[in-house]
């Protein structure tokens, strides 16, 4: 049956460069990490405003560096809290151990003599020393952190007196002069201050490692969960202690400092300090937040106070007046940002479905087969695995006849031959397995949802292949990563072709894509040789099902919503596709070859006049989506599908479909295998098997792709 | 009201006793022991429960009402608006007025021994009035009064898709309204709107009222009406039978829009899905207060209840998608 198409005599297939919505580009705003940060940016954008206007020559460069001078130890005591507070807990002796550590610094430097690195190492142990108290209280043997910590508080309080009370005298006497001292105290490099540079390195330090490194990850999975965090292995008590000698270690820094910039100490030395530090971190988290390492806001927050602070009090404000504004000022701030965040995810779901115009072609090519013209051929399929399985979207057979699929569970099932009946467990992924193919080697490479392109062997070793691609130079959001492996297949040259359906929404909100109707999905590669994954073209209309031509020289590719089958030349990607075939009647999912020279495209679900017609109005379904509950949301009838069988120049030749109520109603995959179809349907837990009488009974998909083997 | 509370689903149509009728459609009780029923243009007749039905009468349209005087006299509506009055017998009475200009006779009523009144819903028999209700904002139901000297009288137009008529405690005639899910009266005033399922016809009891429901209500009918531009594109280039509506049948097929919330799991709608058929009769006490129901509910099949009667302590309905007269009883608010 073997039919020639010409390519270039296809008609070309659009693919915008690029989707330019505003209301996209809010949604992608709005989902973007850094919105959170919006507000405490906005409310220090203007304190700076207010502080320009009203104070002459406030941001002047040598004002800049004296406020960068004295922000140091301020701002590492913030990050300090924001360690503490991320693992869950909180830590009010930072005062305490700030003063403490300095009259260390200062004991070590001017009584005992010390040279200045064994003084830091001092400083930092004396903070370590008071976290390690308080994480072993509060951390492993399970004390309260607040009380813990307000104990700590009081008590290193009580010893800083009773210590600086009697060595005040003799360190305020002091002669001893030392270059580092000073240097560390004072010396400027590139104009700012040490202890600037010291505060910038300790955040990008916490910014790291929160993001890289497995102890930060650790620490925001026990603030964000604790139990969820025991269950996934994390030492939690560990943790939290580890994080509080993190917390000291850096307050007995930032006292080191402070000592070696005042030479002096006083009674008063950090008192009052934990409630500045809370009040930063608490504007710049927008809250009291577990489980959150934001570094960059949380040092906007304490920017915004200590300006604001600095401001008002240069301005010759009394100090209570200060006070009490900064607690109106930071009220203000939390309510309008509480408001955002709550009000946030609404505008966001709100915004995030940006429906299109998508006008059909008209279904062609279907005279005399459509489902009410012919009988079911599908009802005469035996049921394999029935209610053993969930949700085998792809299935695929082995040279032995052997039936595998992916199940819901994350698993990929083997039906073993001949009669399919003794169902085992080949590999156990995790995500959502959809499409299924062979390798020359006999390996099984798996598209997997959520996760991207695997590799599996029949014995059970999975490894991952790719799960990003390049960025899009204009898109708002990060879409490196493969958010929806849907359907592959693999050139002669090993190169494997797959597909992403959807950028925008995962596996289990993709039926969302078909009412926005935009072009959200990419085809891309991956080569094994190279191990290098490429966008071969992106903005396609949900491409799903990915077939090699039998002469191995083009790609076929199911445009799901649009019911058409797209068609890539290997030699010239990047001419872009050509429509194969379109008018289809249903939605396509994968396409497979047929033993006559053919393919087989599985239908996943049908077409109908009033979706085509809602197709047309966007408004009308960003509408519905708004006022209509969900489960009420007009939909593609995806509760019957079939088989399309056309020949190689893409003339749909049969159609296959089950009784209206049969057990074959949504079919998103089929593969013919010595003379029989396999048919798989992603929310039907059983597999079809049809004997076809017109097929070749030796022909098997392994060596239509490989030969003989 | 909303499918919750006494209204809340259940499944005691799915599990009623079923009397397989080929296309059922109208009920009435005789002298208060034979039940009538209507199957295609036949009327059939059973004494007891179990027994198999008899021919009672036969006519050249279908049939799409019954109704009994006290006296045994019996009425039946016609699928082409024409109407005949038999005595129990099934012989011709002859005297009768013949309407004129009904579109149909949806349900009918005697009044007294000498009068009946008849439901015209404004549509003609082959017009789908499920697809088209939603759609059509026009008044066309009538209610007109037949007597046995021949005179005729109209007592309601401009209803719109009157379905069933009942006379409530003072003797007043009600009128159930399909799409506009109400009971009101002759006057047009609403007696009681809100039911959350398109009505069939309304059956007095002896504690209130039986509300056969044709299908429930659904958000999406009920959003899309305000799309108007939609609507009109809908209403002109699409079979009706594919339009947006509730439905009778809850069948499956290639050409009919779904719901998001019904799309097949392991082969089953669930219970739960949205739907646009349903079975559904609701009791209410005699201020159309909801006192009970039973439903047949989106993985059922004996939708579209389009007429429901009391006899000898149970509840018999038909259901028009499974071509069933039901019986079964259901346990009702405590008052």
């Amino acid at each position: 049956m073997s039919v020639d198409f010409k390519f270039a005599s296809l008609r070309k297939q659009p693919v915008p460069r690029f989707m330019l919505s505003p209301r996209r580009i809010l949604a992608d705003v709005l989902s973007s990490g850094w919105v959170e940060s919006m507000i405490p940016f906005l409310a220090f954008i203007c304190v700076v405003v207010g502080v320009a206007v009203t104070t002459q020559d406030y941001f002047v460069a040598s004002n800049l560096r004296n406020l960068a001078q004295y922000s140091a130890d301020g701002g590492l005591i913030v990050l300090a809290m924001l360690i503490v507070v991320a693992v869950g807990g909180i830590d009010l002796s930072v005062g305490s151990n700030f003063a403490m550590s300095a009259f260390v610094a200062l004991f070590c430097f001017h009584i005992l003599q010390l040279p200045v690195p064994v003084v830091l190492v001092a400083s930092l142990g004396c903070g370590a020393v008071i976290g390690a108290t308080n994480g072993l209280l509060a951390g492993l043997i399970g004390c309260g952190a607040l009380l813990t910590t307000l104990a700590t508080m009081i008590t290193v309080r009580g010893i800083f007196t009773l210590s600086s009370q009697a060595q005040m005298v003799e360190i305020s006497t002091s002669a001893r002069i030392d270059d580092l001292w000073d240097w560390i105290g004072f010396e400027k490099i590139l104009t700012m201050p040490i202890g600037f540079w010291v505060l910038l390195a300790v955040a990008i330090l916490i910014f790291v490692m929160f993001r890289q490194s497995a102890f930060g990850w650790h620490v925001l999975a026990v603030g964000g969960n604790r139990k969820a965090a025991r269950h996934g292995g994390i030492r939690v008590k560990v943790t939290v202690f580890l994080s509080y000698v993190l917390t000291g270690l850096i307050v007995g820094l930032s006292g080191f400092l402070f000592a070696a910039r005042q030479n002096s100490i006083s009674a008063d030395t950090g008192i009052g300090m934990e409630f500045f530090v809370l009040t930063a971190l608490v504007v710049g988290l927008g809250g009291f937040v577990p489980g959150r390492g934001a570094v960059v806001p949380v040092l906007i927050g304490f920017a915004t106070i200590y300006i604001f602070n600095n401001a008002m009090i240069n301005s010759g404000f009394r100090g209570d007046f200060v006070q009490l504004c900064m607690g109106a000022i930071i009220i203000l701030i939390l309510a309008i940002d509480v408001k955002f965040r709550k009000n946030r995810h609404r505008l966001l779901a709100s915004t995030y479905l940006d429906p299109v115009k998508v006008t059909l072609a008209p279904t062609r090519g279907m005279a005399g087969l459509m489902p009410h013209e012919i009988a079911p051929k599908l009802a005469l399929a035996r049921i394999l695995g029935a209610g053993q399985l969930d949700g085998p979207e792809d299935v695929i057979l082995d040279r032995d006849g052997n039936l595998y699929c992916g199940n819901r569970d994350g698993r990929i099932l083997k039906l073993s031959g001949p009669d399919h009946s003794d169902i085992s467990v080949v590999a156990k992924i995790g995500g959502r397995p959809l499409g299924l193919a062979f390798d020359p080697e006999g390996r099984m490479v798996a598209c997997v949802a959520g996760m991207g392109l695997l590799r599996v062997t029949l014995d059970g070793a999975v490894e991952l292949l790719t799960d990003q691609t390049g960025r899009s130079l204009l898109s708002v959001q990060d879409d490196t990563s493969i958010r929806m492996a849907d359907d592959l297949d693999i050139a002669p040259d090993g190169t494997i072709y797959f597909t992403d359906a959807t950028k925008r929404y995962d596996i289990d909100n993709w039926g969302l894509d078909l009412l926005e109707g935009r072009p959200n999905g990419r085809l891309l590669s991956y080569d094994p040789r190279t191990r290098k994954t490429r966008t071969v073209c992106d903005n396609l209309v949900f491409p799903n099902g990915v077939c090699i031509t039998h002469d191995g020289k083009y790609l076929l590719v199911a445009s799901t919503w649009s019911c058409s089958i797209l068609i890539f030349d290997l030699a010239d990607l990047a001419a872009g596709p050509r429509i194969f075939l379109d008018g289809l009647p249903g939605y396509p999912d994968n396409i497979n070859r047929s033993s006559d020279g053919g393919y087989w495209i599985a239908l996943a679900g049908m077409r109908n006049a009033i979706l085509d017609q809602a197709m047309k109005y966007p408004g009308l379904r960003q509408r519905m989506t708004k006022r209509v509950p969900p489960t009420n949301w007009l939909f593609g009838n995806l509760n019957i599908g079939g088989v399309l069988k056309i020949d190689g120049s893409g003339r749909i030749v049969d159609a296959l479909w089950d009784a209206p109520d049969g057990p074959l109603y949504m079919i998103t995959s089929m593969r013919e295998h010595e003379g029989a179809l396999y048919l798989g349907g992603v929310t039907n837990d059983k597999i079809g098997r049809l004997q076809l009488a017109y097929a070749d009974r030796q022909w098997t998909s392994q060596q239509s792709y490989w030969g003989k083997g | 009201m909303t499918l919750e509370g006494v209204l809340g689903p259940n499944t005691v149509i799915d599990d009623a006793e079923g009397l397989k009728v080929e296309a059922p459609q109208a009920l009435c009780v005789v002298d208060g022991s034979r039940l009538l029923i209507s199957s295609g243009n036949a009327v059939l007749a059973i004494s007891r429960w179990g027994d198999q039905p008899q021919p009672w009468c036969v006519f050249d349209q279908p049939v799409t009402a019954l109704s009994a005087s006290p006296a045994g006299t019996v009425g039946i509506g016609l699928a082409d608006g024409s109407f005949s009055v038999r005595d129990r017998a099934g012989s011709v009475l002859a005297g009768w007025g013949r309407p004129e200009s009904l579109a149909s006779v949806t349900d009918c009523l005697f009044v007294s021994e000498d009068e009946i009144a008849l439901v015209d819903s404004g549509y003609r028999a082959g017009e789908d009035i499920l697809s088209r209700a939603p759609w059509d904002e026009t008044g066309r139901g009538q209610v007109v009064m037949i007597n046995r000297n021949g005179a005729m009288r109209r007592l309601a137009a401009g209803l719109h898709c009157p379905m069933g008529l009942a006379r409530d405690a003072d003797g007043e005639l009600i009128v159930s309204l399909l799409e506009r899910a109400a009971i009101v009266d002759l006057a047009g005033k609403v007696r009681q709107p809100g039911f959350p399922a398109y009505l069939g016809r309304v059956r007095a009891t002896e504690s209130g009222y039986l509300l056969s429901c044709l299908s429930r209500r659904d958000p999406l009918i009920e959003f899309l009406k305000t799309e108007a531009e939609f609507v009109a594109e809908m209403k002109a280039t699409i079979d009706p039978r594919h339009w947006i509506s509730p439905r009778a049948h809850p069948e499956f097929s290639h050409d009919f829009p779904i719901e998001l919330g019904a799309t097949r799991l392991f082969g089953e709608i669930k219970p739960w899905a949205p739907s646009f058929s349903y079975g559904l009769v609701i009791a209410t006490d005699t201020a159309f207060i909801p006192t009970g129901s039973a439903h047949s509910r989106a993985n059922g099949a004996r939708h579209a209840i389009s007429d429901t009667v009391e006899w000898n302590g149970d509840v018999i309905a038909v259901s028009r998608a499974s071509g069933e007269v039901l019986r079964f009883s259901f346990a009702r608010e405590a008052a």
